[in-house]
């Protein structure tokens, strides 16, 4: 009731009981998995799962979350959280079968593939069970490695799969037989119709479903906020050869869907021609394609395909994954890496090669991949230069839009409790630049206008909220929040008809808030303050080159200023007192008010930073 | 007689049907209580709906040691749960593999197609699934499916 499920009860649970001393690779940390009271009935939004822990990249909280089938397993096999805690002596996988749950020798599995595991353990055990397993990669420790499920379908970011990998646990394994059981069905049938309805009758369905999330390619291209060459450009010249609409074309065969889903918008591949060709599978989304085509300049289609299969199968974060390679490359294009440094790769923008090859050596933590392989954060500061080209917030690395040419998505990077992330708010309403859309629902024209600063703080507020929700009723936000189909109003209907409990607009926004808050108080205890709440210099001082964005520069300030104000934070982002209680969260009022007392004495402290910032 | 048809080239293996099935002869979510199963091969995105053909040769009727699946005057075979002693040999008759047990009853569940009314057809998002009439005698194997399936898309030769 008050955390709903998934991401609320992940972090409900980690806020207690991984404190601020836990190592994040330590036996203390705690891995845990949960699902959402929607999952595994047929709301026809998706069906997805949370993977939280403390994260080895970032060092605050960790958090994930993926679609696909393994989700509805766990409902089935009558599961709502799995908690891994300690650590196994040995290799091993858990296989929970209903009630029965055995922990198995996986030394066979060991240094295996995503694939091969997946494979592997269905071939042992069952065609039908469920797999969630983790590569090479994250057996390497490389923090930024994924929990993977249905082979594609990835918990990636924060580093979920190396937590998995330091408990010596290579897979788990679910089949369930039981099932779940709503409270009113009748009108369960008549929400999910009006949903139907929304869904079919949506502009967006058959776009979604011709290319999921790849449309957003050449849109970012034409808006001028396309990552290009880590964030040099905001436009890029081979769009079209490696846009969704060419992969929707010339590549794709089949769509497939998430569990209970209507929109089926994953798609599988097969490379007919040219390099690569007979290379197939699903996927890839927005992120991953434009990480491995803008990101690093390559305007290869085939190449990238190749290299989110060889990202998947090792079990990397594509995003992080291309953010390193981008890194090397920019720092290699303005002289300042030397071939010597690079085990001889040519580290020019698009080489094909260097890219395949470098992913091979992350994973590994062979060579100069190992530099790479401890996230761009520490690599800048293990390689003594491109401190200020190394793009993440809080240790995570930025997703593929410019917060430059998108205000409201880069305040919702330097806010988001897991790092540079737009899923935590994704104030999508901004890419309508319809003023009278932000007068309507937040009192402020700008606050719908990409390119203006005011009025951000509600906006994102108001979606981060939202977005807790989704993440906590476990269902696609692709669908659920961009394509509005489940307004908050909406959101406590069904959450009411199948559970039972009353629910309304105003207490599914509480929830939110609440977890929200809670996730906020975790990282404030790990010690982030405003001065972490920020984005890479180049966002708030180079303006942008080109494309339609041109000229425009991010001031973090002013919005920082009205996002603390609209949550009821203190000027150094934490939260006041009186709003943790008017939230029930009376709890973490105590060990707030440690963190408090600190920056009163560092307040100069702060100032200087300030400064400094505004010096360079 | 009418029929379930699937197109797997159209499926999304979104299980959808499942859900809809169980709930309706079930009272509760749970694949396991379907009567329409997917079968699903990740590695090559492929999936396939599977159901009861009512085939007029029905070797699972064949084999029964207990005389417990019979056929009614439309032609859908049913099993009288009173008779059946829940060995399962059905299950492993069924070329196909549209029948499965009862995880706690222990009786094989066969499509009825819903009484002329299929609900998985209904609510299928991609038209995966047709009732209609049809001279095909025996539905198609997901394995020779499957197969034809990666031949079409140039996976295999």
């Amino acid at each position: 009731m008050e955390f709903l499920g998934g991401r609320g009860f992940n972090s409900a649970r980690l806020y207690p009981e991984v404190l601020a001393n836990v190592g994040p690779l330590s036996p203390e940390n705690k891995l845990m998995f949960a699902t959402g009271p929607l999952v595994g009935t047929a709301f026809p939004l998706g069906a997805r799962f949370n993977v939280s822990a403390k994260s080895p990249l970032t060092g605050i909280l960790g958090d994930s979350n993926a679609g696909g089938h393994f989700a509805a397993e766990m409902k089935f096999a009558g599961y709502d959280q799995i908690i891994i805690e300690g650590r196994s002596p040995k290799p091993c996988l858990i296989f929970v079968h209903d009630r029965e749950t055995q922990i198995l020798d996986a030394a066979h599995l060991v240094g295996k593939d995503v694939y091969e595991t997946t494979e592997i353990v269905r071939k042992d055990l069952d065609r039908r069970v469920q797999v969630a397993t983790v590569g090479p990669a994250a057996e390497n420790l490389v923090p930024y490695s994924g929990i993977f499920a249905n082979l594609a379908r990835p918990a990636a970011r924060t580093g979920m799969g190396t937590v998995m990998a330091s408990k010596n646990l290579k897979a788990i394994v679910l089949m369930g037989t039981g099932g779940v059981k709503i409270a009113d069905s009748g009108a369960f049938w008549r929400i999910v119709e009006e949903v139907e309805e929304a869904t079919y009758a949506h502009p967006q369905y058959w776009p979604r479903r011709v290319m999921g999330t790849t449309r957003i390619l050449s849109l970012a291209n034409n808006m001028g906020f396309l990552p290009t060459r880590h964030f040099t450009s905001a436009t890029f010249e081979h769009t079209t050869e490696v846009s969704g609409e060419r992969l929707a074309r010339e590549y794709n065969v089949k769509n497939r869907a998430c569990f209970s889903c209507i929109v089926p918008c994953s798609r599988i591949y097969v490379i007919r021609e040219g390099d690569y060709a007979g290379l197939y599978g699903e996927g890839p989304e927005y992120e991953a394609l434009s990480s491995f085509t803008a990101r690093v300049g390559n305007s290869n289609l085939n190449l990238a395909l190749k290299a989110v299969d060889l990202a998947n199968k090792l079990g990397l974060d594509a995003i992080t994954t291309a953010e390193c390679i981008a890194w090397a490359m920019e720092l290699h294009e303005r002289g300042e890496l030397s071939k010597k440094e690079t085990d001889g790769l040519e580290l020019n923008w698009g080489n094909g090669k260097t890219i395949l090859e470098l992913i091979e050596k992350i994973a590994y933590r062979k060579g100069f991949g190992d530099l790479l392989a401890d996230g761009v954060r520490r690599a800048a500061e293990r390689l003594g230069r491109g401190k200020e080209i190394a793009f993440h917030v809080k240790g995570l690395e930025l997703i593929q839009a410019d917060p430059r040419g998108l205000k409201g998505y880069g305040l919702g990077y330097a806010v988001s409790s897991r790092g540079a992330d737009h899923l935590r708010s994704e104030p999508f309403l901004e890419l309508s630049d319809d003023p009278d859309e932000g007068i309507e629902k937040f009192g402020i024209p700008e606050a719908t206008l990409r390119l203006a600063h005011r009025g951000k703080g509600r906006l994102v507020r108001y979606f981060e909220d939202w977005c807790a929700v989704v993440d906590s009723l476990e269902i696609c936000k692709n669908l659920a929040e961009n394509m509005e189909l489940l307004p908050l109003k909406r959101a406590a209907e069904i959450t009411e008809v199948v559970t039972g409990f009353h629910f309304t607009k105003e207490s599914m926004s509480e929830i939110g808030e609440r977890i929200v808050n809670l996730e906020r108080a975790y990282i404030v205890r790990q010690g982030i303050t405003r001065k972490d709440d920020n984005l890479p210099q180049r966002f708030l001082k180079e303006p942008l080159p080109d494309g339609n964005s041109k000229g425009a520069v991010f001031e973090m300030e002013l919005m920082l200023n009205e996002y603390y104000a609209e949550r009821g934070w203190d000027s150094n982002g934490i939260p006041k007192p009186q709003k943790l209680r008017e939230i029930h969260l009376e709890h973490v009022v105590k060990d707030l008010r440690e963190m408090r007392s600190k920056p009163k004495r560092k307040r100069i402290r702060r100032t200087d930073i300030r400064c400094n910032t505004l010096k360079r | 007689m009418k029929r379930i048809i699937v197109d797997a080239d159209r499926c999304s293996g979104c299980r959808l049907c499942e859900a809809v099935c169980s709930f309706a002869h079930e009272n509760v979510f749970g694949s396991s209580v379907s009567r329409v199963t997917v079968v699903k091969e990740d590695v090559f995105g492929f999936d396939m709906p599977i159901t009861c053909w009512h085939c007029r040769r029905c070797l699972p009727m064949e084999t029964c040691p207990s005389k417990a699946l019979k056929r009614n005057s439309e032609g859908l075979i049913y099993a009288i749960k009173e008779e059946c002693i829940g060995c399962g040999k059905c299950v492993k008759a069924c070329r196909v593999g549209a029948i499965k047990l009862h995880p706690g009853m222990h009786t094989p569940l066969i499509c009825d197609q819903c009484g002329g009314k299929p609900l998985c057809v209904r609510k299928c998002p991609t038209k995966a699934l047709t009732y209609s009439k049809t001279r095909m005698q025996r539905p198609r194997l997901p394995g020779k499916v499957l197969e034809e399936t990666l031949r079409k898309w140039g996976i295999i030769a």
